[in-house]
């Protein structure tokens, strides 16, 4: 896949995220940078409490960005901006949320919550109508849906109502934040396709958060491993999987289970203990330690890497 | 296997009445449970999995009855379970039937202290405005009889047993101050707690991680092997399954359409159904390409179901299936499933790629 030349859709730039006042400040994201590129799919995994959900909700304005950018087609998107850039930002990035039961207005139906975003734009009743029409017909709902509650849905539908109150907007990027650990598992292989489906047709671009890397190898171009607020490793999927260099991508790796009983009963788990790096008087750098493959590590750890390799 | 049967399931029929309409959530459910294995229960939700199990510790919800059926428990020692007219002998050995006891007052001496479980969600699972170990010594004091000085120790290595670090500090602390993979092992610590010999696990790592749910997995197996459990183990995933199970039942619209050994369900499933959740894992998928879903939802159950509950998901059924219930058929003494795709008159059908894909993998073990 030729990385280069693509267009960097979005990009992160040392952004950090911060909780709190300045007594009982807390950072729980510190310092991240990536690009996201046009078309792609792009993971952020790690853990709960890592600060993956943060990362994108600090993307998408939700939580404000304590220090670093965020640019969005190359205009900063971070910090003040007007009401039109504002709206800008919610048309072209829109959010899929974990929870169909959480995430959708229980009192209200559904031709609402679709069409919600929509409203104030100064679009009539009839084209609002037959976008919430269209959204819906593009999940594989049936546009008579618009008038129910959400109650009457199952979660895979009600994962689908959440995809198409995003896709009424036409965005360009989505970031969809763990949009199937909630599901049944014979209803994530649905939500997936059909997530797959909007990519080809629309060429849409995804972040997608999640901790559960044998989804992510699905579905992902790129992945990047987030650990306490700082990405550990960065690489193109199949390289990750295949040669994990940190050891906490090595840890979540070693997690995942297999569908096989032969394997999984050979395989050696591994617990990622932070106290293997020694990095006080010598902090860790983001290095580029292979074309496209990044990796969070201090000189020390660089240079017994460059020896196993040489 | 002539291992001893702990849990025999007969015939089991359960009905729900909800809003004066019925529905048939269990429809013959057939299962032996043998001493020490663990046997994993996977389905859809829906499927009829923690039905089946609440119906082991008595905590069917008050609408739902048992309408037809038995449950008999072997247990090893006689006092104290459910009345006289409960109990009875079999060739297997004495029993108590469960099916009958009903109010939760008979339900003394089995609940806890011989069947436990272990919750979904460890969030909701511990009371909040308890210490920790105020809720393990309470387990305690009520199935072993534990006071003072002595319920302390013991929960404090009950604690240890779960790999919980300085046991003595965390015992004055309250749920809150867990993680979530630590609060889960604080419910099975209570769970161990009161001595059980089987314990239910009803997906008991679905609100947690992934590096998390391998760790608490690990556990459940260590905690087997030291006290001798017997586990039955409820969940959707199939992949987790593989890590822990001895055996496994795919349960689909309140029956079991396929069981038999791990290895015989992942390396020659015989149920579509089976075929269909294995392949809708993400792990056998190839990038790229579509996951092969299961289209469509599980079947009603309030409404009278004709021949195999999957057909009107199966896009290769064939029209007996759409007809007539399928019998069971043996594919091994340990393997059996529920589907006329293995009658002598059925035409040969291939699983689907994933499927061929991981029995390959099987093959080259089983040579």
């Amino acid at each position: 896949m030729p990385e280069d030349n693509r267009e960097v859709l979005l990009s992160v730039r040392d952004l950090r995220v911060a909780f709190g006042s300045r007594r009982h400040r807390f950072e729980a994201v510190k310092g991240v940078s990536f690009d996201i590129h046009k078309g792609e799919t792009f993971g952020i995994v790690g853990e709960s409490g890592s600060g993956k959900t943060t990362i994108g909700r600090a993307i998408i304005r939700v939580y404000p960005a304590a220090a670093g950018s965020v640019t969005f087609h190359g205009k900063q998107i971070s910090g003040e901006l007007s009401a039109a850039d504002r709206h800008w930002v919610t048309d072209k990035i829109q959010m899929i949320f974990q929870d169909p039961m959480a995430s959708l207005n229980e009192r209200a139906k559904i031709d609402y919550i679709v069409s919600e975003g929509l409203l104030g734009r100064g679009l009539g009743k009839i084209e609002i109508r037959a976008r919430v029409a269209q959204a819906l017909r593009d999940v594989g709902l049936l546009p008579e849906f618009a008038t129910r509650f959400p109650h009457e849905f199952s979660g895979g539908q009600r994962q689908r109502i959440g995809i198409a109150r995003a896709l009424v907007m036409n965005p360009e990027l989505i970031i969809a934040d763990e949009p199937i650990s909630a599901l049944d598992v014979s209803i994530r292989a649905q939500v997936l396709n059909l997530m797959r489906k909007l990519q080809q047709e629309r060429g849409l671009t995804y972040l997608f958060i999640s901790h559960d890397l044998s989804v992510m190898r699905f579905i992902c171009d790129r992945i990047a491993v987030v650990h306490k607020g700082e990405i550990v490793e960065l690489a193109d999927t199949e390289t990750l999987f295949r040669r994990p260099l940190h050891p906490y991508t090595q840890a979540l790796l070693s997690a995942i289970p297999i569908p096989n009983p032969v394997m999984e009963r050979q395989k050696v788990l591994k617990v990622y203990d932070p106290s293997c790096h020694h990095y006080e008087g010598d902090p860790p750098v983001f290095t580029e330690v292979e074309e496209n493959h990044f990796l969070l590590a201090n000189y020390e750890e660089l240079a017994k890497l460059q020896g196993r390799w040489a | 296997m002539n291992k001893r049967c702990i849990l025999s399931v007969r015939d089991l029929h359960v009905v729900f009445r909800l809003r004066n309409r019925k529905l048939h959530a269990l429809r013959g459910v057939n299962l032996d449970v043998y001493e020490g294995e663990t046997i994993a229960i996977v389905g859809e939700s829906g499927s009829g999995k923690s039905v089946l199990n609440k119906n082991f510790i008595g905590l069917l919800d008050n609408n739902g009855r048992i309408t037809g059926g038995s449950i008999r428990y072997y247990p090893r020692i006689w006092e104290h379970l459910g009345r006289e007219k409960d109990r009875g002998e079999d060739e297997q050995g004495e029993y108590v039937e469960l099916a009958g006891l009903g109010r939760s007052k008979n339900w003394r001496g089995i609940r806890g202290g011989q069947v436990c479980m272990i919750p979904q969600d460890p969030m909701t699972s511990l009371n909040p405005l308890k210490t920790i170990g105020w809720q393990l010594t309470e387990a305690l004091k009520l199935n072993r009889g534990l006071r003072g000085q002595q319920a302390y120790d013991e929960a404090i290595r009950l604690l240890e047993d779960v790999q919980i670090d300085n046991p003595e500090e965390r015992y004055w602390q309250y749920p809150h101050e867990f993680s979530g993979g630590m609060r889960q092992r604080v419910v099975i610590a209570i769970a161990i707690a009161c001595n059980p010999r089987i314990l239910i696990c009803d997906e008991p790592t679905t609100a947690l991680d992934v590096t998390i749910q391998a760790q608490v997995l690990q556990l459940i197996r260590e905690v087997k092997e030291k006290y001798g459990l017997t586990v039955i183990f409820i969940t959707h995933d199939l992949g987790v399954v593989a890590n822990v199970a001895d055996r496994v039942a795919v349960m689909y619209a309140g029956e079991i359409v396929e069981i038999g050994r791990t290895e015989e369900v992942f390396f020659k499933p015989q149920h579509p159904y089976t075929w269909a959740l294995l392949s809708s894992l993400p792990q056998l998928g190839t990038k790229g390409e579509d996951l092969l879903a299961i289209r469509g939802t599980p079947p009603n159950l309030f409404k009278e179901i004709t021949g195999d509950a999957f057909a009107p998901r199966n896009p290769d059924a064939m029209l007996i299936e759409h007809l007539a219930e399928p019998p069971v058929f043996e594919v091994s003494p340990t393997h059996s499933a529920r589907t006329w795709r293995l009658d002598p008159r059925a035409p040969e059908s291939k699983p689907p790629r994933p499927i061929r894909k991981l029995k390959k993998l099987g093959g080259e073990r089983d040579a």
